[in-house]
């Protein structure tokens, strides 16, 4: 089938598992019957008729006496709408849409970051390693990188806010800017920036370069802790992938051919080799979204991770299920995108 | 024309005897070759090793936890009359963590709790899961739709945020992060499962099987289970490396609301407020889960080795 | 006839888990200018590892323990075997993957060029997702460059009135080559001369429109740049490799003769009678059929003309009716060209067709060498002679099987390798390994039933 139609045909199925992941985040969320939910709305210090009256118009409201599925219904009109709840943590209290729209750009910013340092750094010692197969360079990043798989994520990034932050004193390890630098500035007021949210682009977009370099600085532990964790297994498969490329009949006959052998890596042998990893990069992506989890309640690096781990903490229910879903969402467009992306680059899938 | 045929009859006498010799031998042989393999490859041996000391340490702080001087297994002993975390010394092995804690004494219970609590997820989830994936590509059908699809939904949320907020339902306890994990990861080992039933079960042998008239649960035992058991085994062991730190992932971020329960990543995360002044505290647990990690990595592909047919020539 | 490559002693072996297996065992072969080889054996015979060998394309695994293969004043093993000798059976796959680096590096020129292999399976030996034009057009860019960047040139340079002229021509002498070449050079126009009568050679297009595809050669125009860049080429022979590295300069040049070289594709292909080959050409392998694959393989292989071309079982994956045109092709090449071929393949049937001279082998070892006709009518080796006695033929026989198996090579038999089944072994069989000794002219086999009376006992 042409390109287009497999675009439309996974589009299509895009939609099914959106619902999937609506019902499944409805069913955890009222899995602990209504009183989780109430919880939510119902301020503990609340005593007596106050409360009952309270609960009383929210059940009603929120149609809590109704049979679940009718209730399904109900819950996902409201999030369809915006309406994701409340969340009430220490760094931020108000409706969940608010959190999402204030914390959601820095997690994307590390996790763009991490991205591209990992296929920077990954792609060329993946082929590196399978190229010079047992050399001693393909031994230390096999070692290497073997090591950094087994390491929990948690544990590199204190491995390097050792190594960087404390002993060499190079780059800060807590939060995302350093607040003298912006303690009286008209584009940052109680912790957020405008317009975009994210402070390394509002400083540039202010021409305060001094708090772009800084928040640049903030930036690098944790998008690094993120690119180790997972560069690891991007290198293994890599390398994995480009060995059984290079076995295959039509590589033997790119050498027969006479062309050079930087080309018969790099294009040849590449371009194959690349495809499973593309695949699998999927998987890659959600170890990429609960690493930044870890990640961010390290450094104190004020994203949705953060705030997962904050609204976990303080049994937090509205923002948990909301984090969850949104976590959710996250993963299955980046999987439609990566599916799209495949197509393009496999000849093989469209025709 | 004599000589022709006396020839070929020794031959046929010879091959006969072979043929049979071999039939019996080759199992043992086979076995042979599998363990000389493996311990060729000194990594998964050391892999093996340290596996086995972890385990000896789960076992004897399990059943006779004086042995080595440990009075309660299941909690840690804070010492609030020194809680700054203390650098190693002979008193102290590992050095001290917030509040006052001994991190030879913590890790050495940790170690146990931590392997129980994984060993009790890779086991129920993967046996769950291996078990509905097989059946289900077996099935086909209805059945393996449904199944798929739900995986599918499983598999739409990233693993460490559902387990969080499964666990978060249940109740933030250690057991009921257990059974979360469990919970998430089940999809895993049934996609994986059904996947290997699938290839084997398109194999040629199968349907030459079918065709000779074998029964389909004969099919299913002596032929599809033990291609497919032996990867579905590795993987296992592959995983319970990072179970292991997915739970101290999980326990680290502070799963478990005032916890006093030895744990290898809220170990790590005790003395994460004094990463600075007294790094050991953080360097000691962590690298004993990483050491374990890479240990139960290097056994299993090791086992993968000796177990993957390909890759024996 | 002269000898065009030689192949002296070989003996190889690969390093598995499961012992070292003696592929080839002294192999002695040459092979001569304008001549089909045909190499025959059982599988596990060693026919194949001796043209992937001659290549220079050695796995990992692969060790060359002595012998030579001489091609083009370069022998191909020279750095495997030296290592071998020097490294007393240490060996390691690390080191031997550098020497393989090196060969590869020193066969670069040759590769593609003055040798080229088409492999058995036309489903796995083209990329998957390189465009089938682009594959072909590469190995030009690599080796015939200049000849692009004159074609292109030449199309830039040209006027219609020369076109009309030459159509004239055309049409007079009925596309006389040596004509019309000499027509295109005498105006500047060297490089039009191939365009013009592939387009006039093609088989499925009316007259009228090859003459008008013929007319619009001309004035095609070219950018300065790209013009002095093509002149460039055309002058040093290729692309210089300083050149090439440049980041956009070297892409334009790349670009450009690549763009030329699917052109020349179109010509290859129609050649090997492949319709809409300008379609084609835009392609990926798996939307082709397994005939058309394999043809745009041979393409690949003869793009630049070489001297030889290795075949390994070409026709093997492919129908009967496929199977017939290759053939051809095979005799048409040879005839027009003077193109040697080494036609590697276990159908003697096949080998009967197209072959001048026939090599057998067996245990890794040639065990006769003949003209074809001599090996079908007065076989020499047992081996043979009951090899031909198994092909199955209209007559009514009963078909005879040779009794035994293929020996494991990590084991091979003493002295003859064939001697566990061969129904004349004699006592001297199992003790020494045959030299090839001569039966009748052209005409050698390894067998102690020939040297008798000749030396040694």
């Amino acid at each position: 089938m042409k390109l287009w139609a497999y675009v439309v045909r996974r589009l299509l199925l895009f939609i099914p598992t959106l619902i999937g992941l609506t019902f499944i985040v409805f069913i955890l969320s009222h899995a602990g019957g209504n009183n989780l939910v109430l919880a939510e709305y119902i301020n503990p210090r609340l005593t007596g008729e106050a409360r009952t009256l309270l609960i009383q118009k929210l059940t009603e409201e929120f149609h809590l006496n109704q049979p679940l599925y009718i209730q399904y219904f109900y819950w996902l009109y409201q999030v369809l709408q915006g309406n994701w709840g409340f969340t009430t943590t220490p760094i931020f209290s108000g409706t969940v849409i608010t959190a999402i729209d204030l914390f959601f750009p820095n997690t994307a910013m590390i996790t763009v970051v991490a991205s591209v340092l990992i296929w920077a750094i990954g792609v060329p010692l993946g082929i590196y390693s399978s190229v010079n197969r047992d050399s001693v360079g393909d031994q230390v990043l096999r070692v290497g990188s073997f090591t950094l798989y087994a390491m929990p994520i948690y544990l590199i990034a204190v491995a390097l806010i050792i190594a960087l932050g404390v002993y060499l004193k190079l780059i800060p390890f807590s939060g995302v800017v350093n607040p003298i630098l912006v303690s009286d500035v008209s584009w940052y007021k109680n912790g957020i920036s405008y317009p975009t949210h994210i402070i390394l682009i509002d400083s540039m977009l202010h021409g305060a370069w001094q708090v772009t370099w800084d928040s640049f600085l903030h930036l690098i532990l944790p998008s690094l802790t993120l690119a180790l964790a997972t560069v690891a297994s991007i290198i293994r498969i890599l390398r994995a992938s480009m060995l059984e490329v290079l076995e295959q009949d039509f590589i033997r006959l790119a050498w027969s051919k006479g062309i050079p052998a930087k080309l018969v890596y790099n294009l040849h042998a590449r371009k194959n080799a690349l495809l499973p990893v593309l695949t699998l990069y999927g998987v890659t992506v959600a170890f990429l979204l609960g690493g930044a989890v870890v990640v961010e309640t390290v450094f104190s690096y004020p994203g949705i991770g953060y705030w997962t781990t904050q609204a976990l903490l303080n049994n937090d229910v509205g923002g948990i299920m909301a984090s969850t879903l949104l976590f959710g969402l996250i993963l299955v467009t980046a999987n439609l995108a990566l599916d799209i992306l495949y197509a393009f680059v496999d000849p093989r899938i469209r025709y | 024309m004599l000589h022709l045929e006396r020839m070929k009859g020794e031959e046929e006498n010879r091959e006969a005897k072979k043929n049979n010799e071999s039939y019996r031998s080759g199992r043992l042989e086979n076995l042979k070759v599998s363990v000389s393999v493996f311990i060729a490859n000194k990594t998964a041996l050391a892999g093996l090793l340290i596996f086995i000391i972890f385990i000896a340490d789960a076992l004897i702080v399990q059943f006779d936890p004086q042995l080595i001087g440990i009075q309660s297994p299941n909690l840690l002993v804070p010492n609030f009359q020194n809680p700054i975390p203390l650098p190693p010394s002979p008193e102290h092995p590992f050095g001290t963590t917030y509040p006052g804690i001994d991190l030879f004494d913590g890790i050495v219970k940790a170690i146990r709790i931590d392997l129980a609590y994984s060993f009790f997820v890779v086991a129920v989830g993967a046996s769950i899961g291996a078990i509905v994936g097989i059946i289900s590509a077996w099935a086909g059908g209805m059945m393996d739709e449904i199944v798929m699809r739900l995986t599918d939904i499983v598999f739409s949320i990233p693993y460490l945020i559902l387990a969080l907020a499964v666990g978060f339902i249940l109740g933030r306890s250690l057991w009921h992060m257990s059974i979360a994990l469990a919970l998430t990861w089940w999809p895993l080992y049934a996609r994986y499962a059904r996947s290997q039933t699938l290839s084997t079960k398109e194999l040629t042998f199968v349907e030459a099987a079918k065709a000779g008239g074998v029964g389909r649960g004969m099919i299913m035992f002596k032929h599809i289970l033990p291609n497919v058991l032996p990867p579905i085994f590795i993987q296992i062991s592959l995983d319970l490396g990072s179970i292991v730190v997915i739970f101290s992932t999980l326990a680290f971020i502070g799963f478990i609301p005032n916890a006093d329960i030895p744990e290898l990543g809220y170990l790590t995360s005790l003395g994460l407020n004094y990463v600075q002044t007294a790094p050991w505290a953080v360097i000691f647990p962590g690298l004993v889960i990483t050491v374990f990690a890479l240990a139960v990595n290097l056994l299993g592909d090791g086992l993968r080795d000796v177990i993957d047919p390909r890759r024996r020539s | 006839m002269s000898e065009i490559l030689q192949v002296r002693e070989l003996k190889e072996q690969f390093y598995t888990r499961r012992g070292i297996y003696k592929a080839l065992n002294g192999v002695e072969l040459k092979l001569n200018r304008g001549e089909v080889f045909g190499l025959a054996g059982e599988s596990g015979s060693g026919k194949s590892t001796l043209g992937l060998t001659i290549m220079g394309l050695l796995p990992r695994n692969a060790s060359i323990l002595s012998g030579s293969v001489l091609f083009d004043g370069i022998d191909v093993v020279a750095p495997m075997r030296d290592y071998a000798s020097k490294s007393n059976h240490r060996f390691s796959f690390r080191k031997n993957e550098r020497i393989i680096k090196k060969m590869n590096e020193e066969l670069e020129g040759v590769r593609g060029k003055k040798i080229a292999m088409v492999f058995q399976d036309p489903m796995t030996s083209l990329n998957p997702v390189l465009e089938v034009g682009y594959q072909i057009a590469e190995t030009m860019l690599f080796h015939q460059s200049s000849v692009l960047a004159m074609r292109r040139l030449a199309r830039a340079k040209a006027k219609r009135a020369d076109l009309e002229e030459a159509m004239k021509v055309i049409k007079n002498t009925n596309g006389d080559e040596t004509v019309v070449e000499r027509f295109f050079e005498e105006r500047g126009l060297k490089g039009l001369e191939e365009q013009v009568l592939s387009i006039w050679r093609r088989p499925d297009l009316p007259d009228a429109r090859k003459e008008k595809l013929i007319l619009s050669l001309h004035s095609e125009k070219l950018g300065a740049f790209e013009s002095k860049v093509l002149k460039l080429v055309q002058e040093r022979g290729s692309v210089p490799s300083w050149f090439s590295k440049l980041p956009l300069f070297g892409r334009l040049a790349k670009k450009v003769l690549i763009k030329e070289g699917y052109r020349k594709a179109v010509e290859l292909l129609s050649t090997l009678e492949i319709p809409n080959a300008d379609k084609i050409v835009r392609m990926y392998p798996h939307e082709l059929s397994g005939g058309m694959r394999q043809r745009v393989v041979i393409a690949i292989a003869l793009a630049n003309n070489p001297e030889v071309v290795i075949m390994d079982e070409p026709t093997s994956a492919l129908d009967v009716t496929v199977q017939a045109q290759i053939l051809d092709l095979v005799k048409h090449l040879k005839t027009k060209f003077n193109t040697s071929f080494i036609f590697i393949s276990h159908d003697l049937s096949v080998l009967a067709e197209v072959c001048d001279r026939i090599g057998i082998m067996y245990g890794g070892r040639l065990v006769e060498v003949a003209k074809t006709r001599e090996v079908f009518e007065s076989p020499a080796h047992p081996y043979t002679k009951l090899l031909i006695a198994a092909i199955p033929t209209l007559e009514e026989k009963q078909i005879q099987e040779i009794g035994g198996t293929v020996p494991d090579m990590r084991f091979p038999p003493s002295g003859c390798m064939f001697h566990p089944r061969c129904p004349y072994a004699m006592e001297v069989c199992r003790q020494r390994v045959p030299e090839m000794v001569k039966v009748s002219s052209d005409h050698h086999t390894a067998c102690f039933l020939y040297s008798q009376g000749e030396g040694s006992t």
